[in-house]
């Protein structure tokens, strides 16, 4: 499959600061990426550089362009929303999808206001008075007409309530999604995301941890909750990680035989937030 | 419509102050021609009458010019900092529009289509406070303020303004812009700073003050340059300025030979177009103001 996102030893420094060190990232088209890492782990600015906004160093292709000195060309294929606040508090509604339409070749009048339709939300608003989930409707129903190839998301439900937030990523599957798209998500809010992902970029210290669809991490990696006295052969097994509950201890392993691993106790594949807070608590136990 | 017509929409969707400015303070000085007193001594002369309307709209048009410069200052310093304070311009990059048509639009925008405004509001307001003065005053001024021929010198000495107001204050738009696209915080402090500062050390370190005669210039210039004015061309008895000391035409008061000819003038314009260039450099780089 063609790589829509290439990066090789993609390196963003700020001052003495490294927001991003010799990262390599693949993304292939048709995927739902998440892009997951601590806070200041570089996700951002992994983001930033992806979409033409800051310069960088090493090699990095966005659909087959260079985005910081292709940012004008990439954004005819490629959106984006990077948190919900940023449409300016003077901007009105109707005034926002005339804008829109006026200057991006790919948006679809009809279709944003399909979106809007089925809300509240009226043209002669201006962003000021609307509610924050308002606001990330109008930007979704502005992002949304787009046919882009690549949407970015950038912590898109900051701020927003448990209801606004289901309904913006139901709306992202049900209306948005088919397999002529690909998102890439980040987000420090595991739990939320990781139904919809079908791919998983851990990130630290600005560092890539791993680089894997959601299918190899059943294959890849493993988990087995072991009492007592198995506890010692299974750590001769050489986990990557291990997390005490309950009296239990629950390892982790990478590329270990299962049928070895299932001799020690109750064996299952770890949820995306337990593989990312195994991955990056660091170190071997 | 092309992209860069909805950029200029978009300019004067989000300052309304671009037009609500002049159109309050035209309705201000109509509200004087109404309300306010008027004594004027009574025009004997053609010449009295025409030099009259000239003064009148050439008042008129100086006051609009002064809150025009105010107002445009302000605009440029802030038209590439609003956008990063309030994050929008996470909004604006995501759309297919490039950093430097973007960057020239409100250029244009702060030193032509500003300026082009505050002229329309300028003969709006003459032509009408002219016609409210007419008939309060009928028995001094009877049609004495409507002279078509210095209406006509009027439109050609506000072209002419708009003009060489944007060439010679291009350097200090460009860096306005600059320290718009750049500064983290207080823009208005960071414009004003360090040519303070380096006028200061100069002073104190050096004892001469070249670099402030050189803004002095720059902002006391443009009337030097641009125009005729106390020299030769304005004494008496040479044909062209009449018997109260006033170009009798604005033929002769304006020196677009002077202006663009004067090496300051295009000295001005390279500083100006090497700050807009640093400026566009940083709006590709920087996204937000921390």
């Amino acid at each position: 499959m063609a790589l829509l996102i290439e990066a090789r030893d993609l390196t963003k420094k700020y001052g003495a600061h490294v927001a991003l060190d010799r990262a390599n990232l693949n993304v292939e088209a048709g995927r739902i990426v998440g892009l997951i890492g601590p806070n200041g782990a570089g996700k951002t600015s992994a983001l930033r550089a992806i979409l033409g906004l800051t310069n960088y160093e090493g090699h990095l292709t966005v659909l087959g362009r260079e985005p910081f000195r292709e940012r004008t060309a990439l954004m005819n294929e490629c959106c984006f929303i990077a948190d919900v606040a940023v449409l300016p508090s003077w901007l009105r509604v109707d005034q926002a999808i005339d804008f829109v339409a006026g200057v991006h070749p790919r948006f679809r009048r009809d279709r944003a206001l399909g979106f809007l339709a089925k809300t509240q939300i009226t043209g002669k608003r201006r962003m000021r008075e609307l509610s924050k989930g308002m606001k990330t409707q109008v930007h979704l129903a502005l992002t949304m007409a787009i046919d882009a190839k690549l949407l970015v998301l950038d912590e898109p439900t900051l701020g927003l309530d448990i209801l606004a937030r289901r309904a913006f990523y139901d709306a992202l599957v049900n209306d948005y999604m088919d397999e002529s798209r690909t998102i890439l998500i980040t987000t420090h809010q595991v739990e939320e995301v990781e139904n919809l992902l079908t791919d998983i970029i851990f990130i630290d210290k600005g560092r890539i941890a791993l680089d894997t669809s959601l299918e190899d991490v059943a294959t890849r990696f493993s988990a087995v909750a072991v009492t007592g006295d198995r506890l010692e052969a299974a750590r001769a097994e050489k986990p990557f990680y291990e997390r005490h509950i309950l009296g239990k201890v629950v390892l982790y392993f990478e590329n270990a035989d299962a049928g070895k691993l299932a001799a020690f106790g109750e064996l299952h594949t770890p949820s995306v937030s337990d593989l990312f807070v195994a991955k990056l608590s660091g170190g071997a136990a | 419509m092309n992209i860069s017509t909805w950029l200029i929409r978009r300019e004067f969707w989000e300052n309304r102050a671009i037009w609500l400015i002049p159109a309050v303070f035209g309705g201000l000085l109509i509200l004087a021609a109404l309300f306010g007193q008027v004594s004027i001594p009574r025009l004997t002369s053609p010449e009295q009458m025409h030099e009259a309307a000239a003064a009148f709209q050439v008042i008129v048009g100086a006051m609009f010019y002064v809150v025009m410069s105010v107002y445009a200052t302000w605009y440029l310093l802030d038209c590439l900092y609003a956008d990063r304070r309030d994050r929008s311009i996470l909004f604006w990059k995501s759309l297919p529009i490039s950093d430097v048509k973007t960057v020239l639009i409100k250029l244009l925008v702060g030193m032509v289509l500003i300026p082009l405004v505050y002229f329309a509001a300028a003969d709006a307001t003459a032509l009408i406070a002219a016609f409210i003065l007419s008939i309060r005053a009928r028995a001094s001024l009877g049609s004495a303020l409507w002279q078509a021929d210095a209406w006509w010198q009027i439109q050609v000495l506000w072209v002419y303004c708009v003009i060489t107001t944007a060439l010679w204050y291009l350097p200090i738009a460009g860096w306005l812009m600059l320290v718009s696209a750049w500064a983290k915080r207080a823009v208005m402090l960071w414009a004003i700073l360090p040519p303070l500062v380096l006028y200061i050390l100069e002073r104190v370190f050096f004892g001469t003050q070249v670099i402030g005669h050189v803004i002095n210039r720059r902002v006391m210039g443009l009337l030097a340059v641009a125009f005729n004015g106390g020299n030769h061309v304005w004494t008496q008895g040479s044909g062209v300025v009449d018997n109260s000391g006033v170009p009798s035409s604005v033929w002769h008061l304006i020196n677009p030979s002077g202006f663009f000819t004067s090496a300051e003038t295009w000295i001005g314009v390279a500083v100006g177009v090497v700050l807009i260039v640093a400026a566009i450099q940083l709006r590709m780089r920087r996204s937000e103001t921390y």
